[in-house]
């Protein structure tokens, strides 16, 4: 009967560990039970209905219990609010993000598909021709009608068209100008690989990460349009291990500076949303990282310091006190919205062979996970991170009691951080790994068919380098058997894909028609679909 | 600021010749905002404008208007910077209008960036001004990412050796105000080893000032580790710094013993005062998770049985009582030199 361990203050007492105390204190109360320490105890389990008795009424303390006493995802309260969102709309204090009705749209949308909610056609028609009035003249999307067009908009816009879209007239997929949006990414890009998020605007990981996504999905990547890209992500990297928002090209001022050499400073300390940033943008460079890509500015090819990222996410996560959520600097807080961003991390350094699936699981020698079921968390989870605890603290602290979730208690829910809580707690739910096996499976199922041709004079990509960007978009594969929801199977949510965050299926949806390749076939025997 | 706050574009002659142009036509949004009357009013002329293309001193005041109930209003911010550079309004004007909302929205990329062109754009910048400034908004907001990167940015854009050398009173002025802001340890490193602030470490210098500084650095950062040795920045800038100078962890060793035993051990200690090896405070909370952790990597990196041995033990400690919430990352570890014992 002890309780977690205090962050250490060692009598030291400062503002970063005052802020910190306060909100132990409060995170500790939405804590099931304070006075057991099972949760110390990794091994021991309190899963589900064997959770703990002293819980009582769950109305009372406010705290999202079942009749049983486990943690319950309220999919009912939530699903209202997107609902009131989607429906009436946001709130006058939502004006703050007028530029980013793209991103609105997307957390709604993609918060129902984490959700197994799919959208009635009338509403999905509305929500195309919405998205779609967003793409700007000159190319890319904006943050609404007659705003310009920048790069974090129109991820959030293709990834909605990617939920609700469809090809043919008014469904938006061929409504999509790739030769414009290609000229509107060609026009930000920077000397040392970077990208402007806008014209006149800051360099930022984000953008990078946006528009690759974008690129991959749409089917526009070329070589120019990475050169120099890997060099720019790899300089991210802070001593820390994690990254930052940008690095700094030159130190010398003036109309045409001369380029440090890589890796050039990053500029801010590791951050967990330009971390997953980065490392996403990592994974989605590797087609032509492994195809022997050579910077123009440098003499070998750049790297990053893999063990040093994962001492890092792994740091972010907080103790026990902290409800086991995750951070996104060194000393700061926990918050929800770090679930994804961090936890959600860790399975694309599955990519380079760091965690659970260095090895093809479910190989015929090794017992199937599926006959030990819900005996206990160890037998189905070698991942690095503590999923358990992570989907505890969503349960427990970052759902709002009237719905929607949230940074942390007593903050109001958002848009925003209800869909990455979702997001993340379908990340420590699922296993979702970089399958070699579906890699090779699908490259053997290509079609040849007619790329990309940028009207710029430069060339497109060769039919491998398509089959191979193709494949390795989507040999993600959830583990069968490997998935483990705290609360119990009602809490589960869907799977979601660790690059794009977009459910499986629908990643699939928009890759097979922008690649002209057959949707069923890739789906076969050998790919089962997780979404509704 | 010229025209009173409650007056809407739609009723203002001065305003009467512009066309206001709704944001959605031909379509019912899905997951609209409801706006306040105000700002779709100024919304609606704004778009407006940008269909007429007009850049004009009015065009100011109107973005002006828009970014002060929205300052991440970016296409705002880009119509203003090309109207301002159109009108050719002194740029100094404009730096002091942003000196006020750079404090009112201090978390807006936007009014960072901002500042950032126009610094750019003018170059009869003052940097000493411009860090002043800085320094007072980081008063104010100790951690905030926007106002430190562009502190960073600021300082290689200028690139001036003085202005490195300061940037370290600046630091441990901040870092005595909280010697747990990782930001401020962030921009130690940024000076200190990648920019001019190491007597040129970043761009070039010397064996003997790169010695003289790592020894600086070593010396500042266990004197701060001992004041609150349970400090994840503190710990993270000495890997950082003993990994950019390829220096081995083993050498810091005697200082970081002294971090992982219990207090009640060290009863009888010597009081002779080593300033290379600090010791604990008496309020330290030991042992320290993050020396057990460099303990076990020194010992890792030795590279030997003995010393992977050694870290398996000190794995263990971490996973099964001293950070158990990060139990399979220990493991982890001990899987990886499993793999090499006796190999
Ligand atoms: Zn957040």
């Amino acid at each position: 009967m002890t309780l977690p361990r205090a962050t250490p203050v060692d009598g030291f007492p400062t503002h970063t560990s005052r802020v910190q105390a306060e909100t132990e204190e409060i995170l500790f109360k939405h804590h099931p039970d304070p006075l057991s320490n099972n949760n110390a105890t990794p091994g021991s389990s309190s899963l589900g209905a064997a959770s703990t008795p002293t819980s009582s009424s769950s109305s009372t303390q406010g705290k999202p219990a079942d009749s049983d006493g486990g943690p319950a995802l309220q999919k009912q309260l939530h699903m209202s609010f997107l609902v009131r969102n989607m429906v009436q709309g946001f709130p006058a204090r939502y004006i703050s993000q007028d530029a980013s009705q793209p991103w609105l749209m997307f957390w709604t949308l993609q918060a129902f598909s984490i959700l197994q909610v799919g959208l009635d056609p009338g509403n999905k028609q509305r929500a195309i021709d919405t998205v779609m009035s967003w793409q700007h003249p000159d190319g890319g999307f904006g943050g609404g009608p007659g705003q310009r067009p920048h790069l974090l908009p129109t991820y959030a816009s293709v990834c909605a068209l990617a939920v609700v879209g469809r090809p043919g007239p008014g469904g938006g997929w061929d409504q999509i100008d790739r030769q414009k949006l290609y000229r509107f990414f060609m026009s930000v890009k920077q000397p040392d690989g970077s990208f402007l998020v806008a014209k006149d605007a800051e360099v930022d990981v984000r953008g990078t990460y946006c528009l690759l996504v974008v690129a991959t999905l749409l089917g526009i990547l070329t070589p120019e349009l990475i050169e120099g890209t890997p060099e720019f992500i790899a300089s991210c990297q802070t001593y820390e291990g994690g990254f930052a928002s940008a690095s700094q090209p030159s130190y010398s001022p003036g109309p045409n500076p001369t380029l440090l050499e890589f890796p050039r400073p990053p500029l801010g300390e590791a951050h967990g949303g330009y971390t997953f940033c980065a490392l996403a943008s990592w994974v989605l460079l590797q087609p032509f990282l492994e195809a022997g890509y050579k910077g123009a500015h440098s003499s070998k090819p750049p790297t990053i310091d893999l063990n040093n990222t994962l001492r890092w996410l792994v740091q972010m996560q907080g103790t026990e006190i902290e409800l086991g959520g995750f951070k996104g600097r060194t000393n700061k807080l926990v918050d929800g919205c770090y679930s994804w961003w961090v936890g959600g991390a860790f399975a694309l350094l599955e990519v380079f062979g760091i965690g659970a699936s260095s090895e093809e699981i479910g190989s015929q020698n090794q017992p199937s996970k599926d006959e030990k079921l819900d005996d206990g968390w160890d037998d189905v989870d070698d991942s690095l991170l503590n999923r358990k605890a992570l989907q505890e603290y969503i349960l427990w602290a970052g759902q709002h009691p009237a719905g929607g979730l949230r940074d942390k208690p007593p903050k109001h829910a958002d848009a925003y951080h209800t869909q990455y809580c979702l997001a993340g707690l379908s990340a420590a739910q699922h296993h979702v790994y970089p399958s070699v096996s579906r890699e090779q499976a699908l490259a053997q199922a290509w079609v040849e068919t007619e790329p990309f041709e940028p009207d710029l004079g430069h060339p497109g990509l060769s039919q491998e380098q398509r089959k191979t960007i193709f494949a390795k978009a989507l040999c993600w594969k959830e583990e069968e058997g490997a998935s483990k929801c705290v609360g119990g199977a009602k809490n589960r949510v869907n799977a979601s894909h660790p690059v794009f965050d977009l459910t499986i299926t629908h990643s699939q949806g928009i890759m097979a028609h922008f690649y002209g390749q057959d949707l069923e076939r890739l789906r076969g025997p050998a790919a089962k679909p997780t979404a509704a | 600021m010229t025209s009173p706050a409650d007056v809407l574009y739609a009723d203002n002659p001065a305003w009467a010749d512009v066309t206001p142009l709704p944001q959605y036509e031909g379509v019912n949004p899905l997951a609209p905002i409801l706006y306040t009357e105000e700002y779709k009013d100024a919304t609606d002329y704004f778009r407006g404008i940008v269909k007429t293309g007009e850049k004009s001193p009015r065009v100011l005041e109107l973005t002006e208007k828009i970014i002060r109930l929205n300052p991440a209003h970016y296409s705002a911010w880009q119509y203003r910077f090309e109207t301002l550079k159109a009108v050719k309004v002194p740029l100094e004007d404009e730096l002091k209008l942003m000196d006020e909302l750079a404090v009112k929205y201090l978390k807006t990329y936007q009014v960072w960036h901002h500042r950032r062109l126009l610094l750019t754009e003018s170059y009869n910048l003052e940097p000493k001004r411009e860090l002043e400034f800085i320094a007072k908004s980081l008063k104010a907001d100790t951690k905030n990412y926007h106002t430190w990167s562009y502190r960073q940015w600021l300082l290689a854009f200028v690139n001036d050796g003085e202005l490195w050398v300061g940037e370290l009173d600046f630091v441990e002025e901040m870092l005595n105000e909280d010697l747990r802001n990782n930001s401020a340890w962030h921009h130690r490193f940024f000076v200190v080893w990648l920019g001019g602030g190491g007597g040129g470490m970043g761009v070039g210098g010397t064996r003997e000032e790169k010695e003289r500084v790592l020894r600086r650095e070593l010396t500042f950062t266990k004197q701060l580790i001992s004041l609150a040795p349970n400090n994840p920045s503190a710990w993270n800038y000495l890997r950082g710094v003993l990994d950019r100078t390829e220096t081995p962890y083993g050498l810091i060793l005697p200082f970081v013993r002294l971090y992982i035993v219990n207090l009640s051990d060290r009863a009888g200690s010597t009081d002779i005062v080593d300033v290379e090896n600090p010791p604990p405070s008496e309020g330290a909370q030991l042992p320290c998770t993050a020396a057990l952790e460099f303990t076990a990597d020194a010992y890792e990196r030795q590279g030997d049985d003995e010393g992977r041995k050694k870290a398996v033990e000190l794995w263990k400690v971490l996973a099964n009582e001293q950070d158990t919430i990060r139990k399979r990352y220990w493991e982890f570890r001990i899987r990886g030199v499993e793999k090499k014992v006796g190999a």
